[in-house]
């Protein structure tokens, strides 16, 4: 049953303060709800998790589509096919309270629209971190890193940021409100908790998560290194972490991406840039450092100029601009296939006849994040090229940000069905 | 109503999947299939009372695409379908509650690859822990999990179960180490979980299977990561004067980032029993070097207690050196000390305080590679030092080690001669842990002996173990005082945030606490049976989950 507009709207100012709800017509583009004629489009910014659930149980008497709407504000999916339905966007932005700090056992109970970066500047003065994570991603807000799966969320120090995730909050599409129990690990019964994360809102609205924290580390050393090619950087890396080295971040330049990032330098062609940081007790971080020096050794490599690795950590850190523009792709690749990858990429790109660099981030045992840069001379060909590099990409076995596994979506389809037979769940998404 | 199985249809179809050779309806097999390790269960089979519930029928599936089958075949009559690992649950979680189909997963046992490169092992669901550990071995690698099952467990059931091993604070738990299942649903259909977990987007379906004991699919096979075999194993005992010194000491180890394989912190009277026990009785079998991930040590003698127990001490002392040496106590004896539980917990603790003014005993091991090891070992053992505990040497350690599996083995005298023995493993934050310890310890001991130690600590927490042992004159009124044991000991663990499981599961023991434990959440576990088994086939009637073949047959 769907009434009319205007009391939807009353609702959802009852629900949240009306200085709380707007309508907006531009968002979603023509066609949208919230265009002229349409079943209407209303931006909430609902205070607490009662309010997320009232905000949805209103939405469920309309069969209103609910989205939530993080720092990042990504524009909501597209509205799927069928009947035109009234749409929410709930914003998480007044969702920015620490809920509580135990510092006993390193835990935070954050709301879901921190972003992780604020969290970080809580956390700091008391000798705490979030850990070592990109600080890019920490940029998004809780809610949205949870909320979304990714590559990248990790850290070979600190693992995946899920596995930082004790437990999670959220409504389900009834209006209920499920705390999945923290304990430091159980046996019953599957992971609820990490059923949440990654369903982008489709199984429940993530409101708030209890996290995993970290001491902040005595010692941090960051070194550079260069070696004759970009698969002995691989190399390198993997072996420093077979011998146990968990390093906080290393980062692999190939020859182009070095000169455009670290002004005037000129490595041979086909040699790398390897920076690595790692962190601990004094005595650790050390062990890890030369663990990774060793490594190099073994592979051919020496230590170049420390500034470089300064540079680096500063960028990554301390907000020190990084030269443009952002890499084209992203692509994720398994510890075997990370050499045969960057190959393919940049072999697609030298036969389209266009320049490109890479560097390869993120390590960990699940592999590592290729992140390529094409340089377009004319941007007709862009399209064309783009997707070149990634059928190579694919080929060669990597995966492009945002991959599915379709096998499962009638499994995913039933479960959503079960707990929401309305769809009202951020629909559209993981469709 | 109640549909009956036509018993000679259901032996013909399973026949035609798997072969006449690979499926029994014999009855000395569906006794041996209708129970697994649970202590419970083993009451009444002490006492020679028949099997409540039976399997119709025991099948032992080679391939995946026989599973396949018989799934397709159990929707099709309507017969749930039991997965069996190695029946070594504690849990009751392999019981067919409504009959139906046990489907042995052992003869499912390849290790079908290693990627070295990756670091991923391919395995069958059924093959034995040992065994598996073995074959990584062989290629220079561990799976680093050691259950003290580990002989009589199988990977499926560890994954099913979320298990531990005893190494898990390096390791971690099974389901730490999981990079991807194949199952196949309760739709009949085969499926795989992984691609690299952390690009592909949607829910971790890797973590919805595992720990659901068999209720959303029959996990065929896993891939696993492993890590190359331990270069250096340095083990050592510590001693702290009390377990609140012990608790910071290890949550300062964790916290600054180091990884000891393995912590483990003895209550009071946990201490003083592993001190009596006597580890070269008849019948505690040694764990045989080539075929147990033990390093080759030499045999040492035990720890003795530094000086002479005063005169007063030595009766209570002689009751608990019989019952930590279970196999030698004689049967009134034990009941005596059991039969009295508060005393014997009110005058072990006194005369632990007193005896062991050396205090709570600590084992810790850290392994791996080489270098790494050695500083993460020196920096640990200075973080305990300067946390109160006192380093006791070596030995102490290598002991634990030759003995780890031993345990388990002791427990079955002690049924023979009328008591009952089991173990709640529970776990909390740091903040809550002493709360948990108090409140279980009291709760359990209202009705049995008990004690404890902290073993499995992470950085944000620990898990606590309790061992039991209680006694009654007849089967029934053991169980009584065995449920009640339960009732309280997982309500206490509930009400101050802890967790009724660490990692034996639910099965059909703690069904009843799971809407406790996870109360509103449970609508999405109920959410994901609807999908992958929307016919209620897989494992009714466990994990509290809503059971749709109640009342559907009569075994």
């Amino acid at each position: 049953m769907i009434g009319p507009t205007g009391t939807f709207e009353a609702e959802l100012a009852a629900a949240v303060g009306p200085e709380h709800v707007e309508r907006v017509d531009h968002a979603g583009g023509a066609g949208s709800p919230g265009s002229p004629g349409g079943p209407g489009q209303w931006r909430v910014r609902p205070g607490s998790a009662a309010e997320v659930a009232e905000v949805i149980r209103r939405a469920r008497a309309h069969r209103a589509a609910v989205h939530p709407v993080g720092a990042a504000g990504r524009p909501p999916p597209s509205v799927p096919e069928g009947e035109p339905r009234p749409r929410v966007l709930v914003s998480t932005r007044r969702l920015d309270q620490v809920l509580q700090l135990d510092e006993t056992s390193l835990l935070v109970h954050a709301q879901a629209g921190l972003t992780g970066l604020e969290l970080e500047r809580v956390l700091a003065p008391r000798g705490l971190s979030v850990g070592d994570y990109p600080p890019v991603v920490l940029t998004s807000s809780l809610g949205g890193i949870l909320a979304v799966r990714t590559p990248g969320k990790s850290s070979a120090r600190h693992g995946f940021f899920e596995e930082a995730v004790v437990s999670v909050s959220a409504v389900l599409a009834d209006g209920r409100t499920v705390h999945t129990r923290a304990a430091p690990r159980r046996a019953t019964g599957p992971d609820l908790a990490r059923v949440l994360c990654g369903s982008e809102g489709t199984i429940g609205f993530i409101t708030s998560a209890v996290l995993r924290i970290h001491l902040r580390p005595e010692a941090r050393l960051v070194a550079a290194y260069v070696l004759p090619s970009v698969d002995a950087a691989v190399s390198a890396i993997y072996l420093a972490l077979r011998e146990e080295a968990a390093p906080s971040g290393m980062r692999i330049y190939d020859a182009a991406e070095a000169a455009r990032h670290f002004d005037g330098l000129s490595l041979p062609p086909g040699h790398a840039l390897l920076c690595a940081a790692t962190a601990g007790p004094t005595d650790l971080a050390a062990c890890d450092r030369d663990l990774i020096a060793s490594a190099v050794a073994a592979e051919g490599g020496a230590a170049t100029d420390p500034a470089l690795a300064d540079l680096w950590w500063r960028r990554l850190h301390a907000g020190e601009p990084t030269p443009g523009p952002a890499p084209t792709l992203q692509v994720t690749a398994t510890p075997s296939k990370v050499r045969a990858v960057y190959h393919a990429m940049v072999g697609a790109l030298a036969a389209a006849g266009a320049a490109g660099r890479a560097h390869i981030s993120r390590f960990d045992a699940d592999g590592a994040v290729l992140f390529v840069t094409i340089d377009e001379a004319e941007p007709a060909a862009a399209a064309e090229r783009l997707a070149a590099v990634e059928r190579a990409a694919v080929a060669a076995g990597g995966w492009l940000l945002g991959a599915r596994a379709h096998k499962l979506d009638p499994y995913l389809r039933a479960l959503r069905e079960v707990l929401d037979p309305d769809r009202i769940m951020n629909p559209g998404a993981l469709a | 109503m109640h549909a009956a199985i036509d018993p000679d249809r259901l032996q013909r179809e399973l026949e035609a999947i798997v072969g006449p050779r690979r499926v029994s309806l014999r009855s000395v097999d569906l006794d041996t299939y209708a129970r697994d390790m649970w202590p419970r269960l083993l009451l009444a089979h002490r006492d020679g009372i028949p099997p409540a519930h039976r399997p119709h029928a025991v099948a032992w599936p080679e391939h995946v695409r026989e599973i396949v089958a018989i799934v397709r075949l159990a929707r099709e009559l309507r017969v749930p379908i039991v997965p069996y690992g190695g029946g070594s649950g504690v849990c009751g979680g392999a019981v067919p509650l409504h009959g139906g189909i046990s489907l042995d997963m052992k003869r499912m046992q390849q290790v079908r690859a290693m990627r070295d490169t990756e670091l991923v092992c391919d395995v069958e669901a059924g093959l034995s822990g040992e065994r598996f550990e073995r074959e990584l071995g062989r290629r220079g690698y561990t799976f680093g999990h050691f259950p003290s099952s580990i002989y009589c467990s199988t990977v499926g059931g560890w994954l099913a179960t979320r298990a531990a091993g005893q190494l898990s604070t390096k390791y971690g738990k099974v389901e730490d180490r999981v990079a991807g299942l194949s199952l196949v649903t309760g739709r009949g259909d085969v499926i795989e979980t992984d691609g690299p977990s952390r690009a592909l987007r949607g829910p971790s379906w890797t973590q919805l299977v595992l720990g659901s004991e068999g209720t959303l699919g029959v996990i065929t096979s896993a891939r696993l990561r492993v890590a190359p075999a331990p270069q250096l194993r340095v083990y050592r005992g510590f001693e702290t004067p009390d377990i609140e010194t012990g608790v910071a000491a290890i949550r300062r180890v964790l916290q600054r980032g180091l990884r000891p394989a393995v912590v483990r912190l003895y209550d009071e009277l946990d201490t003083l029993m592993n001190s009596l026990s006597s580890h070269d009785e008849p019948g505690a079998p040694e764990p045989d070097p080539h075929r147990a991930p033990v390093p080759p040590v030499e045999t040492g003698a035990l720890p003795a207690w530094p000086e002479p127990p005063a005169p007063e001490e030595r009766g209570v002392i002689a009751r608990l050196r019989r019952l930590a040496n279970a196999s030698t106590l004689k049967r009134e004896a034990m009941h005596a000390a059991l039969g009295r539980s508060h005393l014997v917990n009110r005058l072990a603790g006194t005369v632990a305080d007193k005896l062991a003014r050396r205090g709570c005993r600590m084992i810790i091991g850290l392994e791996g590679a080489r270098i790494r090891t050695e500083i993460e070992a020196a920096l640990t053992f200075a973080e305990l030092e300067a946390a109160g505990a006192r380093d006791k040497g070596e030995e102490p350690g290598w002991d634990w080690l030759r003995h780890r599996y031993a345990v388990s083995y002791r427990m079955s005298p002690m049924f023979r001669d009328g008591a009952f023995v089991d173990t709640m493993e529970v776990a909390a934050s740091w903040e809550r842990l002493l709360d948990l310890y108090h409140s279980v310890r009291e709760a359990i001991g209202r009705h049995a002996v008990v004690m404890a130690h902290f073993s499995h600590a992470y950085p944000d927490g620990c898990s606590i173990y309790f061992t039991f042992a209680g006694t009654a004159p007849e089967a029934a009124a053991a169980e009584r005082v065995y449920d009640a044991i339960w009732r309280d000991g997982l309500e206490a663990a509930t009400r101050v945030g802890g967790t009724i499981s660490h990692h034996h599961g639910v099965g059909l023991l703690k069904a009843a606490y799971m809407a406790g434990e996870h109360r509103e959440a449970m609508a999405i576990f109920e959410a994901a049976k609807a999908s992958l088994d929307p016919d209620g086939i897989l494992n009714p009637g466990k994990m509290g989950l809503r059971d749709r073949m109640r009342g559907q047959f009569q075994p």
